[in-house]
């Protein structure tokens, strides 16, 4: 139930979006740092000699494929996280970062594939890590589909977070059994995806990095947010629904309170 | 930054399309989850979303 | 512990015995696969005995995520799952048996499909140790691999349809390591079979292992 002090929020103490101080300095500093990521991947890095000005697409590629990892990581940490606290915010943590996992695992694949074209002259190729990262791919959208159809209230389940748990090793076995399968029949043929990188290019990337880290740390927080917002809205809502029951069937309905009707002591806002 | 400069790169086109995905598929998610963040705090009462 | 185990995969199978569902679709469905295999890949060629290691493991997972909703779906009705959790009974040995009921049923299956293949297929199936060692860890994982995830999506309305979108993807290794040991039981050279059914007994060794601790977390959930 409201308590008291919720008379008409300012705009100030409570905005009507998911933006706050922290979200706006993160925000600011991510635009910069991808100014300086598009200026050193693009403009003040001298081409590959190797693989010439192709190289630059790894200044993106490389940055997108590691949060997409963290991405995953995140979410098995917040799972566990969850299983043993149960406290709501984790459960957010952990559907925030699968989704942004899912956004960076096909934007690694989209510009893997883009960068095979011209170096090996294959959009795909059933390479160790290709394919280890489409079935991680896959493992985050089936996450996010269990997390999308669950009907238990106020988000926190103990399927989803079962699963989320079961995420980063699942990732772990996938990797090295298609690891050993690939190395078995056929050598590393292919020019591998590190060359050995120094200088402005080491920067780039590394540039890069933190640009494309800054952006993830600010699109976690909104999407948090939101999935915190969602848990709300759900437990207001079947807070409303019990609330009907009960004045239509005079209270003789005998259910017990549900829990979501009192509220849960809110996660500290990281903000 | 345009598309022209990229594009007179070798392998220019490519580069364009790499680059071009990754800030066109980060921006649509962004402005799609603010949306989504300012419909939901609609419906949720101020004393739930406390975050300045 | 034992005892309850046995009590659960007796259940089980003995639903199964009586409702036919495995002998009645699941096996002739595993058959038509096969067949259909035939179709797709000119019968001629010496494709399907070439790939028959492959073909062979890709319809024993399909039939897998069948008879893995199946016995999910025993628990569904009127509140068994209810049932099962007052009972009593622990939930890793809700778990085992389970798994082994299905293990049961998919090795039954596993052996008509080798004569199927044999048969259909002309392929040169020796090396039986090896061939036997696989199967069983196989089975053993996509049992407890499918019985896990099908608790996972259990009471969701989308259940069928969402098991073999978490399954599959979780099982390739097995699918990878099954694979490559029959091919080695084939007579393929330089393939080290039974390193590659070491890696499958890992990864059903890995899964059973979760099954047993997380099935009760399931279960309350």
């Amino acid at each position: 139930m409201p308590d008291a002090t919720g008379a008409t929020p300012t705009p100030e103490a409570a905005p009507l979006h998911t933006g706050s101080r922290a979200t706006r300095a993160l925000g600011l500093a991510a635009l910069a740092a991808t100014v300086l990521w598009a200026l050193y991947g693009l403009v003040w890095s001298p081409p590959d000699v190797e693989m010439g000005d192709l190289v630059r697409l790894l200044y993106v590629h490389v940055p997108v494929a590691v949060l997409m990892y963290t991405g995953a990581g995140l979410t098995t940490f917040a799972s566990v996280m969850w299983l043993r606290g149960r406290t709501p915010g984790w459960d957010s943590l952990a559907v925030a970062s699968a989704e942004l996992g899912v956004v960076f695992g096909a934007l690694t694949l989209l510009t893997g594939s883009i960068w095979g074209k011209p170096t090996w002259n294959t959009w795909w190729t059933w390479d160790a890590r290709l394919t280890s990262t489409a079935l991680l791919e896959v493992l985050l959208i089936g996450y996010l589909a269990v997390r999308k159809v669950d009907p238990s209230p106020a988000g926190g389940s103990v399927r989803a977070s079962v699963l989320g748990l079961l995420l980063f090793p699942n990732v772990i076995i996938v990797h090295y059994s298609v690891d050993w399968w690939r190395s078995l029949h056929q050598p590393a043929t292919v020019t591998r995806l590190d060359p050995t990188i120094e200088g402005d290019m080491l920067v780039a990337l590394m540039v890069g990095l933190l640009a494309g880290g800054l952006t993830f740390g600010w699109l976690l927080l909104h999407r948090f947010r939101v999935a915190w917002l969602e848990q709300q809205v759900e437990r207001h809502d079947l807070a409303a629904a019990v609330a009907d029951r009960r004045a239509e069937g005079d209270g003789g309905t005998g259910t017990a309170s549900p829990t979501p009707a009192t509220p849960t002591e809110p996660e500290a806002q990281p903000a | 930054m345009t598309t022209a400069t990229l594009l007179a790169l070798s392998d220019g086109g490519y580069l364009a399309a790499g680059w071009g995905a990754t800030v066109l598929l980060i921006g649509g998610y962004a402005l799609v989850t603010l949306r989504r963040g300012r419909a939901l705090s609609r419906r949720v009462p101020a004393e739930d979303r406390r975050w300045t | 512990m034992w005892r309850d185990v046995a009590l659960v995969a007796e259940r089980d199978l003995r639903i199964e015995l009586r409702s036919r569902v495995a002998t009645n679709q699941v096996a002739p469905f595993a058959l038509l696969v096969l067949v259909l295999f035939a179709f797709a890949l000119d019968p001629d060629s010496g494709v399907l005995r070439t790939a028959t290691p492959g073909l062979y493991w890709v319809v024993v997972l399909f039939s897998g995520v069948l008879a893995v909703g199946r016995s999910g779906s025993l628990d569904d009705a009127d509140g068994i799952r209810d049932a099962l959790r007052l009972s009593g009974l622990p939930p890793a040995a809700l778990f085992l048996g389970k798994a082994l009921a299905v293990t049961a049923q998919l090795l039954v299956l596993e052996l008509v499909l080798i004569g199927a293949v044999t048969v259909l297929y002309d392929a040169p199936l020796d090396g039986f140790p090896l061939l036997a060692a696989t199967c069983v860890a196989a089975t053993l994982a996509v049992a407890a691999t499918g019985v896990l995830y099908s608790a996972l999506v259990a009471g969701l309305r989308v259940r069928d349809t969402l098991l073999p979108l978490l399954l599959l993807p979780v099982l390739a290794p097995v699918l990878i390591g099954a694979t490559r040991a029959f091919e080695a039981a084939l007579g393929a050279d330089g393939v080290d079979g039974w390193s590659w059914c070491g890696l499958v007994v890992i990864f059903a060794v890995v899964y059973i292992a979760a099954g047993y601790l997380a099935y009760g977390t399931l279960l309350e959930g």
